[in-house]
């Protein structure tokens, strides 16, 4: 037992640490701690215990969850031919892609190509936001159709994890249906536990969702799946009612990432070799780059024929290149499973993290699109020169 | 030198503090506008829409607070004062910001990171001084 709160307080440290350097960077924490973890095993050489697995696995199903509860349902609505179309090409050709390049072209076996096409066919609904956010766009239609067609894209790569490699028998056709029967009324039964218990010291609502997530994850599992697959899906069938309760996102966001995705993550980070990111530097960029090829073919015309112009439409496809969480969590299932081996899990993690930053500078640098708010662009570019279209772009002013 | 319209960079560091009182004395006897800026960084590259919404949600309040603070300073001293929140980079905001509003001074408060943070990353007040199209005054305290 003594071990174990020494392993505790030397994660948590390391956890600490990264949220202090996130902060203070202005960069993600998550990314922050995958490379802490990248630290951690390369020079402290840190080890991954049962219990640690467990609380990374939980953190990853949360996180998973959260994510898929993200969505607006209603933009999905308005938007869901465009988004339908485009979510689905931005999943199938990178996926696709990836895999042939890996098996062809790099060698790999069949197994851990269909790895290297599933983590590089994500997009991460995260980093496409904060983009967003920074130029106005999240606010207008183009940037709620991108970010429905993120979650659409994200759906799939959940889908071809959970099912490419599970078991074909009858514990994968008890997972289907049990899920489709707990699908159906959990939104209705999470809004009456809300209502009839929620907002005690005791959370309901939390371990009611909370169980909800383990049982189904318990059922994946056992049918060879993943549970990070039941996960989102039930955090997109709750979306609406997270939207309606503030209080209930807040509490099991802090639960997430004050104690469990930090497991996760650094988890994450702690298998990156760095000797592999060296002699595996020309992979990593041949990989990024075929995603942000295939992006570019199967992403690109589709937003042409949704009508989008010219420089919308690659804004979008390169916003739709960029991944992160369900890329890494990809890469983890397959070196967990033994489908990739360590130097195979380094080249993938790193391309993925190469894919949170490189198409979004790309995109912000050339191809902010025209229907950016005034005071969205860079100096250079910026259209406004009054101070009403300045206000514009303000989140508040007020004055004396 | 005649200043009419003059922007603060503003985050509530003691710098910024000392920039805005500069610039309340600057504009005192040409009857200039004094603009407060404050701008939120958000993390980028995240795992999370939830760190983006949160960084913001607490910045925003907390500029709220800051910005009545110092609208009661301003309105002591007669001062005609405006706030502005905005999303984006610091200095670059605060140059597009100066440019977009036809500024004719802009003031900030010097950081005060030295060492490390400065060595690697530079200051805003480093970058604002490079690009911006106007006159700046940077405060020491």
């Amino acid at each position: 037992m003594e071990h174990v709160w020494g392993t505790a307080a030397i994660w948590m440290a390391l956890a600490l640490v990264a949220s202090l350097f996130s902060i203070r960077l202005g960069i993600s924490v998550a990314l922050v701690e995958i490379a802490v973890g990248v630290f951690g095993g390369n020079v402290l050489h840190l080890e991954v215990s049962e219990w640690i697995n467990a609380l990374a696995g939980i953190g990853a199903v949360v996180l998973t969850f959260l994510a898929g509860a993200e969505i607006d349902p209603e933009s999905l609505r308005r938007h869901l031919k465009p988004s339908l179309a485009i979510g689905i090409a931005g999943f199938v050709f990178p996926f696709l892609g990836a895999a042939a390049f890996a098996r062809f072209v790099a060698g790999w076996a069949p197994d851990s190509a269909w790895i290297a096409g599933i983590a590089l066919s994500t997009t991460s609904v995260a980093v496409v936001y904060a983009v967003m956010v920074e130029t106005g766009l999240n606010q207008t239609e183009l940037g709620k159709l991108i970010l429905a067609a993120c979650f659409i894209n994200d759906l799939g790569t959940v889908l071809a994890l959970g099912l490419i490699f599970a078991g074909f028998d009858r514990w994968l056709l008890a997972f289907i249906a049990v899920t489709a029967l707990v699908l159906w009324p959990l939104p209705r039964l999470t809004r009456w536990v809300i209502q009839t218990w929620g907002g005690r010291v005791s959370e309901p609502e939390v371990k009611f969702l909370l169980l909800a997530l383990f049982a189904l994850g318990w059922l994946a599992t056992r049918a060879g799946s993943e549970a990070v697959l039941p996960a989102y899906l039930i955090g997109l069938v709750v979306a609406g009612v997270f939207h309606e309760s503030r209080a209930l996102t807040l509490r099991l966001r802090t639960i997430a990432f004050g104690a469990l995705t930090p497991f996760y993550f650094i988890k994450a980070g702690l298998f990156v070799s760095i000797p592999a990111i060296i002699s595996g530097a020309a992979l990593i960029g041949a990989f990024l780059l075929v995603k942000m090829v295939a992006k570019l073919v199967g992403v690109w015309p589709l937003t042409r024929a949704f009508a989008m112009e010219r420089r919308s439409g690659t804004y979008t496809t390169l916003l739709m290149s960029t991944g992160l969480t369900f890329g890494t969590i990809s890469a983890l299932f397959g070196l967990t499973n033994g489908l990739i081996d360590q130097s195979q899990y380094t080249v993938l993690v790193t391309a993925v993290i190469g894919s949170a930053v490189v198409p979004t500078l790309i995109a912000q640098t050339w191809f902010l699109p025209e229907t950016a708010p005034a005071g969205a662009r860079e100096p250079g570019q910026a259209s406004v020169s009054t101070l009403p279209a300045m206000e514009s772009s303000s989140l508040s002013e007020g004055e004396d | 030198m005649l200043f009419r319209k003059i922007l603060v960079g503003f985050d509530g560091s003691k710098g910024s503090w000392e920039a805005l009182r500069r610039a309340l004395a600057l504009a005192a006897p040409f009857s200039a506008e004094v603009w407060a800026l404050s701008v939120i960084e958000i993390p980028h590259w995240t795992a999370a829409v939830a760190e983006v919404d949160e960084q913001r949600a607490l910045l925003e309040e907390r500029y709220r607070q800051l910005h009545d603070e110092a609208r009661q300073v301003a309105a002591q001293k007669g001062i005609s004062f405006h706030t502005l929140v905005k999303v984006g980079h610091s200095a670059q905001t605060l140059v597009s910001t100066a440019r977009a509003g036809e500024f004719d001074l802009l003031v900030i408060g010097h950081s005060g990171h030295s060492g490390v943070w400065g060595t690697f990353l530079g200051t805003t007040a480093d970058k604002v001084v490079r690009h911006a199209p106007c006159t700046v005054m940077v405060v020491r305290w």
